[in-house]
């Protein structure tokens, strides 16, 4: 790093406090929850009482396990759709230059720009009055894969334009057919970048509430049982049920941020 | 006549096989249920059954009554504000991370991003838990005798503290992905021919880096014009936003027709937002080179 002047100094601290400050914002209220979910004083923690009553109040709540496994199922379900067709759209975007690729790039960044209410009420009426499709999980799986795809798609269009479409000729001049080329030569290369946006649109959709709350119907998933509890005010539930959340979503997390060095090695990135 | 074989071998068919099977299904489970609420928007609903009937009555209760021109202004300052707030908080953090991050600027970057993924609701009731009346800040300043600070209990300034935390996320991201193919030393060409560093910031950094700030400030923008979860929890009884009757129109009173014109209108004010961002990027003054990627 070159020489800082004592003004670019200022600056440079300025910045630094303000990220500072932003890293303390942002992790403050999730690390204090968490602590709170193991406090039996929950409104003033200090000294605090610590206590398991909330994680076994969570556990024996009764739709605690089932909108666990709802959740479960529509992340999983909608991972899978999102990374599938991101990945091929983004393979199909940057190998092939076509004239078109503009257009789609445009039709798969669009749901980033719809509001996440407007996805689950208009999915809502779509569904129901002309599918014919009650809420369910289908449903909900169905409807969190649009703005999901976005995602995956990001996730896996940022690895790939490190990718050398060379390599795919090549294995083409030796006369590999294209779906042979895709699984042993594209797909072993890429894949970190495939389970990231899996990993992605996964969390995305575990989480989401717009979304699920208008497709699932009567079927409680996590975010809903959340907002239902919520409603009614906080409950000490609560705080165990984002406490689990949390751990869980950092652990996929990090999972991804090894999977993003994995890629970018794979991808032949050698560092700066 | 071109065979099948031919067919399948130009990159124009592969191309098209790759990308169709997505693009179809946003075409049927995104842009057909918009045209479907549309199509909704100008029937009535009576006694929670949509009867095609068709009628402007929605839009001339939307458009025309002052409640809900109210409710749309309120969204439209707050939107307005918190994206202020988070491009003017995320610049400077963005900059340095880019700039000065080297070799942990990814992990950084992402560490803002990370709670985005903590869901919503989530989030919401942490900020309820620091914020609200028992909240710590609170029970805080009463522990050390101070009075509380009523303008942070339910109210739009919470509203608006919990939507800068829910949506700075994708400010700092967005700006922090245009810094990164931004080319720094331009300002120190800047800076050996004289020019003080906030010309340089404002003659190249920000005009060379506004296609990522105005997609930031969209993406801040769009979310929270159609907020319904962070109002209900922490604007109280005045902190209800345009968000909070569209949501009720497909909750209790199931008015579906009513709701869909609603989400209409939410989607054509986005749009319009959308649209004069556009019009003030300027492609060549942003650097566009004519690569698509």
């Amino acid at each position: 790093m070159a020489a800082v002047s004592p003004k670019e100094r200022v600056v440079v601290v300025t910045q630094s406090s303000l990220l500072v400050f932003l890293y303390i914002f942002l992790y403050f209220p999730i690390f204090f929850i968490i602590y709170v979910s193991f406090v039996d004083n929950t409104v003033w923690p200090f000294p605090p009482v610590f206590t398991w009553e909330w994680y076994e109040r969570l556990w024996i709540m009764s739709d605690f396990h089932l909108g666990l496994l709802n959740s479960f199922l529509i992340g999983i379900g909608t991972g899978a759709l999102s990374s599938i067709f991101a990945a091929s759209a983004a393979i199909g975007l940057l190998k092939y230059q076509s004239r078109l690729r503009g257009l789609f790039a445009v039709l798969y960044l669009s749901p980033l720009f719809v509001a996440g209410i407007l996805i689950g009420i208009s999915s809502l009426m779509f569904h129901r009055n002309i599918l014919g499709l009650p809420g369910n999980l289908t449903s909900a799986i169905l409807a969190n894969t649009t703005q999901a795809l976005s995602f995956a798609f990001l996730v896996i269009l940022a690895q790939l334009t490190r990718y050398d479409w060379r390599m795919d000729e090549a294995a083409m001049v030796f006369g590999a057919r294209p779906a042979r080329c895709f699984w042993e030569v594209t797909l072993p290369t890429i894949w970190p970048s495939v389970l990231g946006a899996f990993l992605v649109s996964f969390i995305l959709a575990f989480n989401n509430l717009e979304v699920t709350f208008y497709n699932v119907g009567a079927i409680p998933t996590l975010p809903t049982i959340a907002w239902g509890t919520l409603r009614h005010g906080i409950e000490p539930e609560l705080y165990s049920l984002a406490a689990v959340i949390n751990g869980l979503v950092f652990f996929i997390l990090i999972i991804l941020f090894f999977l993003i060095r994995i890629g970018f090695v794979r991808l032949g990135y050698r560092g700066q | 006549m071109v065979s099948f074989r031919e067919l399948r071998q130009s990159p124009n068919f592969r191309f098209v096989m790759l990308t169709l099977p997505g693009a179809l299904f946003l075409l049927i489970f995104l842009v057909l249920p918009l045209i479907s609420i549309l199509v909704f928007s100008f029937w009535r609903t009576e006694s929670y059954q949509l009867i095609a009937d068709w009628n402007i009555e929605n839009y001339k209760t939307i458009l025309g009554q002052k409640t809900y021109l109210t409710f749309m202004w309120r969204s439209l300052v707050m939107a307005v504000s918190v994206s202020l707030v988070c491009l003017i908080y995320a610049y400077p953090v963005a900059y340095l991370v880019a700039k000065r991050g080297g070799r942990y600027r990814l992990i950084l970057v992402l560490l803002t991003a990370a709670p985005f993924f903590t869901g919503i609701i989530l989030r919401v009731t942490a900020m309820q838990q620091i914020l609200g009346p028992i909240g710590l800040l609170n029970m805080a300043l009463q522990a050390f005798g101070f009075e509380p600070i009523q303008i942070l209990m339910y109210s739009n300034v919470a509203s608006a503290i919990g939507l800068v935390y829910l949506w700075i996320p994708f400010m700092v991201l967005a700006i922090y992905l245009s810094l990164l193919n931004f080319n720094f030393e331009l300002l120190e060409v800047a800076y050996v021919n004289g020019a003080k560093p906030w010309r340089a910031f404002l003659e190249i950094t920000w005009p060379l880096n506004w296609i990522g700030t105005a997609i930031g400030i969209v993406l801040v923008f769009i979310p929270t014009f159609a907020a319904f979860v962070t109002p209900r929890f922490l604007g109280g009884v005045n902190g209800a936003l345009y968000g909070n009757i569209l949501e009720h129109q497909f909750g209790a009173t199931g008015t579906w027709a009513l709701g869909s014109a609603m989400g209409v209108v939410l989607f054509f004010i986005c749009l319009i937002f959308i649209m004069i961002i556009w019009r003030t990027i300027n492609l060549q003054r942003s650097g566009y080179t004519g690569e698509e990627f």
